[in-house]
């Protein structure tokens, strides 16, 4: 009996220890990447600061001198893009959502039309530029007697482009449903269409959830694409405005950039949250 | 009187491709009879059992279950509500028991009665929470399906199908997938659904379960049926070299 008490808890309490120590070292590796982090800010703070720094009279180091006074006066104009740039990567993102669930649908199909029209979708617009997408709708459009606004044309472009990116991720997370779950449905007398809605897509979309939050944080940044038809005022093209009429880009990029940034350090930092809470549901 | 069979397999063909599955197989199973069909992997035993519920196509031939009749060779979309009125007269219960993850438990369980048969919810609970005190599975009916053990699951996917209130309960291998130690729980509660007079067609490789609760066992082999008897005379007196190799290799583990 002694003795099996003791196998029974001394492998375990090792395994504890084990992971404890794991658990340590972990620790202190992001403490530590967290401190280079602070580092590289602050010497990022630095190159920008407009220092001169002299032994003697002989200059050494000359730091960039941005000037603050032209940031802090336009800082609230440039801010003003942040509700345009959300808009339109919130619109476009909902778009690619539709898009990419017909292709991956589409995708699936046995039917030979239906499958070409996903594959033929997906591969005219990942072989072709965003750049020239948004143009397309912007300036060629208009020929053919079709005037979209600008933010019209960016939201179709973006979501046609983003759409057919994630329709692979899509495809994936229907595929990843097994074929037991299907006939579990079938026998219990569920349609083809319930099986889709009430078994197969809730369970694609959970699959499907991280890589959506990733691809919505690139599209906040590739919404600045936009910018190029003039007529969304959205962050980048404040920045640009501002920057180039009063021979100040240097500042005024350097504030779109700070902007963006942010922006995507916080939607990275719910994004994690949503991972952690999916991963903790039922995988 | 003899009454009328509620299961009533005719001249069924099954091929997959060139593949000849299923050869002229009639099969008659009157109400509240518990069959077990056995048969060494491949013989057909499990796409006879699949082709009931039209889970796989048959060729040829027809099934009747409960009084509808569907031909193999039946099309469109009077095919399709036929198919559904015979997938509603019978409970599936799989292999790898393939209830939906992403639903708790008592939530898989009323998702048959109240999505297909559109019964009220509260309604479906009642009947859910009593089959799922009948499978002893009641104190989980908050989890979520990865929380539970492998014979949990399956006691879980049993209500699930008893829920839909079928008429017939069509069991595919139900305990291949579980661990040896969890194998008893899953055919105590199948026992209890024959006890209460559910008729079932079972593919097991459980002799032992065979033996005790079948009234009839019917052995395949190459997609035909070879040997059709009660448990007692089959194991007694096996008319088939195939039966007999089947029978003695039972034996032989269970020594």
């Amino acid at each position: 009996m002694a003795s099996i008490t003791n196998e029974g808890q001394s492998p375990t309490s090792q395994a504890e220890l084990l992971y404890q120590a794991q658990l340590r070292k972990e620790r202190v590796f992001r403490t530590h990447v967290g401190i280079s982090w602070g580092v590289l800010f602050l010497i990022l703070i630095f190159l920008f600061s407009g220092q001169d720094i002299k032994i003697g009279d002989f200059t050494i180091v000359q730091t960039i001198n941005i000037d603050t006074e032209f940031m802090l006066k336009n800082i609230t104009f440039i801010a003003g893009g942040l509700g345009q740039t959300l808009l339109i990567s919130v619109l476009s993102i909902l778009f690619a959502i539709m898009m990419a669930l017909l292709a991956a649908l589409g995708r699936l199909s046995k039917f030979p039309p239906i499958y070409a029209l996903s594959t033929f979708y997906v591969s005219l617009i990942r072989g072709t530029p965003l750049y020239l997408q948004i143009f397309f709708f912007f300036l060629a459009l208009p020929q053919l007697g079709i005037v979209l606004s600008g933010i019209v044309s960016g939201v179709l472009a973006l979501g046609l482009n983003y759409g057919a990116y994630m329709s692979e991720t899509f495809r994936a997370g229907l595929s990843s449903v097994g074929k037991g779950q299907r006939e579990a449905a079938m026998a219990l007398g569920m349609t083809p269409g319930q099986t889709m809605r009430r078994i197969v897509l809730p369970q694609a979309l959970r699959f499907a959830i991280p890589p959506m939050g990733n691809d919505f944080i690139s599209m906040t940044k590739d919404s600045a694409l936009v910018s190029a038809t003039g007529f969304v005022h959205e962050l980048m093209w404040r920045a640009t405005k501002v920057g180039r009429s009063q021979f100040n880009s240097l500042e005024a990029l350097i504030m779109a950039a700070v902007f963006y940034w942010t922006l995507t350090l916080i939607l990275t930092y719910f994004q994690g949250k949503l991972e952690a809470r999916l991963s903790k549901g039922d995988r | 009187m003899p009454s009328s069979p509620i299961v009533k397999i005719s001249n069924l063909d099954k091929y997959f491709g060139r593949l000849h599955v299923l050869k002229n197989v009639s099969l008659e199973v009157p109400e509240r009879q518990v069959v077990c069909l056995i048969g060494r992997s491949g013989s057909g035993k499990s796409t006879l059992l699949r082709c009931i519920n039209f889970l796989e196509e048959p060729s040829r031939g027809s099934i009747e279950v409960d009084g509808v009749h569907v031909d193999a060779e039946g099309k469109g979309k009077q095919q399709r509500q036929l198919i559904h009125d015979v997938r509603l007269k019978t409970g599936m219960v799989f292999q790898e028991f393939n209830l939906f993850p992403h639903m708790s438990v008592l939530d898989n369980v009323i998702e048959g009665p109240v999505t297909v048969k559109g019964m009220d919810r509260r309604q479906a609970i009642e009947l859910a929470e009593q089959n799922l005190d009948s499978v002893g599975m009641f104190f989980k009916k908050d989890e979520y399906p990865m929380r539970l053990s492998g014979g949990q699951k399956q006691r879980v996917a049993i209500a699930r199908a008893l829920t839909m209130e079928p008429r017939v309960m069509l069991f595919d291998e139900p305990t291949s997938a579980l661990d040896p130690e969890l194998i008893g729980e899953v055919l105590n509660v199948m026992k209890k659904v024959a006890l209460e007079g559910m008729t079932m067609i079972v593919v097991t490789h459980e002799m032992g379960f065979a033996r005790e609760v079948a009234d009839r066992v019917v052995v395949m082999a190459d997609g035909e049926l070879i040997e059709d008897a009660t448990p007692e005379n089959l194991f007694k007196d096996p008319k088939d070299a195939r039966t007999k190799a089947l029978i003695d290799r039972y034996r032989s583990g269970e020594g």
